[in-house]
């Protein structure tokens, strides 16, 4: 299993429930698949940076879930079909999670290391590697 | 150019430039998030293009993971491709 987040974009015409019950529909392709819905946020409505489907304003939905590739598969499925959701995105996150945990405990054994300083103008070559 | 100590001919005019940093570097900022529009639009000047390296002195990891933050950031309309 992995952690995926997507947001859309609903038409900011569509009626509150019909949001409702696309983020209803989502959840349970989510939960019926084995995966699991973290976090539900309904981010409102917001100015577009460009025009998408003649619509200068959008609705942003952001899912975070655990799920799998087919779950995903599925989910992106969904929203293309329906006509309300505009756009959307898929982004994995448990990678960069994971660089983000290497690189603190990287630090902190550094810091460990120098005793009271804390690691600062530390060489910055190894910072650069453990970002890799 | 960065190093303001480099030496000149005689005469010439002696350049001090205030050295770079990468602001990311500085305040330990770890991940760079495509939904935190008012970080990104710091490095988006006004013809939405992304900012070079050379001018706002990020260094090469934190530059590649802005550059992508920023790509998804305008997949999703938060951030403009161009300006109108």
């Amino acid at each position: 299993m992995r952690n995926y987040e997507i947001m859309f974009i609903v038409n900011p015409n569509a009626p509150e429930e019909e949001i409702d019950k696309i983020n209803g529909q989502i959840e349970t392709v989510v939960t019926s698949g084995g995966g699991k819905v973290e976090k539900l946020e309904k981010m409102g409505k917001r100015r577009l940076a460009y025009e998408v489907d003649k619509q200068r304003e959008g609705y942003y939905v952001l899912f975070v879930m655990t799920a799998n590739g087919d779950i995903i598969k599925e989910c992106e499925r969904r929203l293309r079909v329906i006509d309300a959701v505009i756009k959307y995105i898929t982004v994995r996150t448990d990678e960069e999670a994971r660089r983000v945990d290497k690189l603190r405990s990287f630090r902190q054994k550094r810091a460990a290391r120098r005793g009271t300083s804390h690691g600062s103008g530390a060489p910055k070559e190894s910072i650069e590697e453990a970002m890799q | 150019m960065k190093s303001a100590k480099e030496k000149r001919p005689a005469g010439q005019k002696q350049y001090y430039r205030r050295k770079k940093v990468c602001k990311f570097c500085v305040e330990r900022i770890d991940t760079i998030n495509y939904k935190d529009v008012k970080l990104l639009s710091q490095f988006v000047p006004e013809r939405a293009k992304i900012m070079p390296r050379r001018i706002s002195g990020v260094c090469s990891p934190h530059q590649r993971l802005l550059n992508d933050a920023i790509k998804k950031a305008r997949n999703i309309a938060l951030l403009p491709f161009t300006t109108e």
